[in-house]
This record gives C-alpha cells, structure tokens and sequence, in this order.
C-alpha cells in the first residue's frame, strides 16, 4: 500500500478511536440521544391516539424524528473540541481532511445506532408492518450517510460562531430537503403492499439513487471545503 | 468615466419603465394579448413571474461564484460581491413566490382559498429563500470580518451544491402547474408571438433591474469599507 494512504487512513482512524472512546467513556452523545428518539416516539404515538396513519405519514414521521435527532446529537462534534480546548492539539496532529473523515465516521456510526434503534421502536410503537425490510434498511442507511455527510461539516461551521446556539437546524434543514424527500418516498414504498402499487424497488429506484448521490456529493464538497472551515 | 454608471442605469430604468407600459396596455390590436379561457388577462403576469425567476437563479450562481473568489483569493470586494448578490436573490426569489401564489390562485384555484401549492419550481424557490435566510443569520453569528467572509462562503458553496438535487427529486415528487412538465404544453407552444415582443425586453429589464440593485450594494459596501479604513487610518 501507497504508504501517504497509510498515513493518512491511521490519522483518521486515530480520530474515530479517540472519538467512539470517549463516547463509550461517558456515553453521553448515545444516552441523549436514546431518550430524546424514544421520548419524541412515544409523543407522536400518543398524539396520534388511536387514528391509523397512513405509510406516507408513518415514514415522513420517522425521518422528522432523524433529523432532529441528527440535528440535536451531532452539533456537539466540533463544539465539544473546543470546549475542552483540544482544537489545537488536532490541527497539529492530524490534516484536516483526517479530522473530517474521523468524525465523519464516528457521526455515521453513531446515527446509524440511534437511527436502527428508533426505526425499530417505531415500527413495534405504531404497530406498522413492514413489507420489505430490506427495502426499509437500505433506505434507512443511505438517508444516513447523506444526513451525516451534510451534518458533519455544518457542526464544524458552528463551531467557528460565537452564538451556536439554535443555529444547526436552521442551517442544515433547508439543505436536505432533497435527500428527505427521496427518503420519506424510499421509506413509503417498503411499508405499502405490493397489490397496491406493483414493484417497491422499481418504484423507489429513482429514490434509492438520489440518495446515495447526494451522499456522495455532500461528502466530496465537505472534503474539499473543510480545510476552510478547520484552519484558521 | 465617472458619468457612466448613472447614465447606464437610467437607461435600464427607462427601458424597465417602457416594459411595464408595454406590459399593461389595452389599446387596439397594438400589444393586446390574446384572451385564453382560464388565463384571460393574468397572461400578462407572464412577464414579471418568468423573467423574475430567471433573475433569481442567475444571481444565485453569482452569489456562488464570489463566495468561490472568497475562497481561493481572500479578497474582501468578493465577500462583499457574494452577500450583495444573495440579498438580490432573496428580493427576486420572494417576488417570484409572490407573483408565481397570486397567478396560480387566480387561474388553477380561482373561487377556492387555495395560495400555496407544492410545485416543484415553488418549493425550490422557497428552499433557495430559507437557505439565503439561513445564510444571513449565519454571518450574523460571526464576528471577525475575516472569518465571517470565509465560512459564510463555505455555506454558500455547501449549499450550492445541493441545488441540482432539488432540481432532480422534486419533479418526481410533485405535480406541476408549470408549462413543459408532464402533460403542460411547452412555452413554445402556449405563447402567442405579440407576447414575445414585451417578455424578451422584459427579461432583459429585470436582469438589468438586478444588476443596478447588485451593483448599488456592492458600491455602497465598498464606499463605506473604505470610509472605515480611512478613519482608522486617522484615528491611530
């Protein structure tokens, strides 16, 4: 192997061990999370009552729930740095494509957790059966790349503000109406049944695609502009 | 070349002033549009919705490209540029949604209360909106000028990116009011000639409508930066 790429793949696995061993110190990210994901569920269970929802309203609620949930659990990532004062130490240490991929890691780890946990929860609270788990997985995990991909660079943005507070979600919502729009469309056609509207996945294909494209571009303009963001 | 500038731009206000006459008037078979069941008169807002959407979008990629120049030259004059042209975009975009409700509530939904739609085009221009929305607060949140110009370039360009996005997933999402979607007839095919003799001009108009509102910010910026710097350059 290209021993630069060597380098290069340790320092950013080196941010994402330091990362997942602080977070399994004090799990702090995964506990919040956990409760604000369960405690959100069980208002919309309740607030729905007894009404069977539809699947479009199922899969637009699950995703609503994700994104506040990414919203909320990843504006700490570069926060965090800097309240402990850690900043410098990692920009001496590691290149900044290595901090953005570490955390960009350690995000799509964490999400993915929080996000199989909610999803699952869901579907037992709301009694919703899904017609094609793989479907739904697949949706699942592509919405959460491209979820994490645009989050990252956002919390490392509001990290350089001097009031962060409530600053995420406005930044980040309007950026992924796209991607929540093929999710909520993805996610809709693995909880319909098949007589009613043919083939789930050629009918989501469209979806699934833009999907993991938009991951894709979210991520290579994060690489490329994050150097701006983390050096000063 | 100090006369230049006002001289181009009463040209452009005169010219913009002629469209909107040429726009509004009745008179023989001289300009009269032809009536269309459905559409009758509201045809004439053909040309303030269309040419004010073009407006937007060329603006939006000038807010992109200076907030590229920010990036790759650290120049203040382009921070400046990129701001100027994202407040002119907010301006044309909100025209637009305004203009696009109004036309839309007077044809499709005409006797209903129906003002808001889920068009593909009207989502994209109030997700456009939110994210120069967005973007303001941001700089509002960033104190040293420097940085401020920088990161809030990185915004601009993130969200640049994305555009394209909308412009593929929406139409799959949504029905269309908008000629040239499925089942719409193109604009080709629906605008009657006479029509095209007041929308071209008033492409133009508006475009040089955006440029004089773009370049006034961009002057009275610049004039002002300077001030400070001449003051600071006293004071010490």
């Amino acid at each position: 192997m290209n021993s630069g790429l060597k380098v290069w793949l340790n320092g950013a696995l080196a941010v994402l061990r330091k990362d997942l061993l602080l977070e399994l110190r004090s799990r702090y990210a995964l506990n919040t999370l956990a409760i604000f994901v369960l405690s959100t569920l069980l208002l919309v269970v309740l607030a729905a009552g007894t009404t069977t929802l539809n699947a479009r309203l199922h899969s637009a609620l699950l995703w609503i729930v994700i994104l506040f949930a990414a919203a909320l659990g990843m504006g700490r990532f570069f926060v965090a740095e800097q309240e402990r004062g850690t900043v410098l130490l990692l920009r001496l240490h590691a290149r900044p494509s290595m901090v953005y991929v570490g955390k960009l890691c350690f995000g799509t780890l964490l999400m993915l957790s929080v996000n199989f946990a909610a999803a699952i929860a869901f579907v037992v609270l709301l009694g919703i059966e899904v017609i094609k788990p793989g479907l739904f997985f697949l949706s699942l995990v592509l919405g959460t790349l491209g979820l994490t991909g645009a989050t990252t660079l956002l919390s490392a943005i509001i990290a350089r503000t001097s009031r962060s507070g409530p600053l995420l979600p406005m930044l980040l919502f309007p950026l992924l109406l796209p991607l929540l729009l093929s999710a909520v469309r993805a996610t809709e056609n693995s909880l319909l049944s098949s007589s009613l509207t043919g083939a789930p996945w050629e009918n989501s294909l469209g979806s699934l695609v833009a999907m993991g494209s938009f991951a894709g571009v979210v991520i290579t303009a994060s690489v490329l502009l994050f150097d701006y963001v983390w050096e000063d | 070349m100090p006369r230049l500038y006002p001289t181009v731009r009463l040209l452009i206000v005169t010219w913009l002033t002629l469209v909107i006459l040429g726009a509004f008037s009745f008179g023989g078979t001289w300009l009269n549009i032809p009536k269309i069941s459905l559409l009758e008169h509201t045809a004439r807002n053909l040309y303030f919705h269309v040419p004010m959407w073009f407006t937007m979008m060329g603006i939006t990629a000038l807010s992109a490209f200076h907030a590229l120049r920010v990036l790759k030259t650290r120049s203040a004059i382009s921070d400046i540029r990129s701001r100027s042209a994202a407040l002119v975009a907010v301006v044309f975009g909100l025209l637009g949604l305004v203009t696009g409700s109004v036309w839309a509530h007077y044809t499709w939904y005409e006797g209903t209360n129906i003002w808001w739609n889920f068009d593909p085009k009207q989502t994209m221009a109030a997700a456009q909106v939110l994210i120069y929305g967005a973007y303001f607060a941001l700089r509002g949140a960033l104190d040293d000028p420097e940085k401020r110009a920088r990161i809030s370039a990185v915004y601009n360009l993130f969200a640049f990116v994305t555009v394209p996005f909308l412009l593929y997933v929406l139409p799959r999402q949504m029905e269309s009011l908008h000629p040239g979607a499925e089942g719409n007839p193109a604009f080709s095919e629906i605008t009657h000639p006479m029509m095209r003799l007041v929308f071209y001009p008033a492409v133009i108009g508006f475009i040089g409508l955006a440029w004089v509102l773009y370049t006034q910010r961009v002057r009275i910026a610049a004039a002002l930066a300077r001030l400070d710097a001449f003051e600071d350059n006293n004071l010490n």
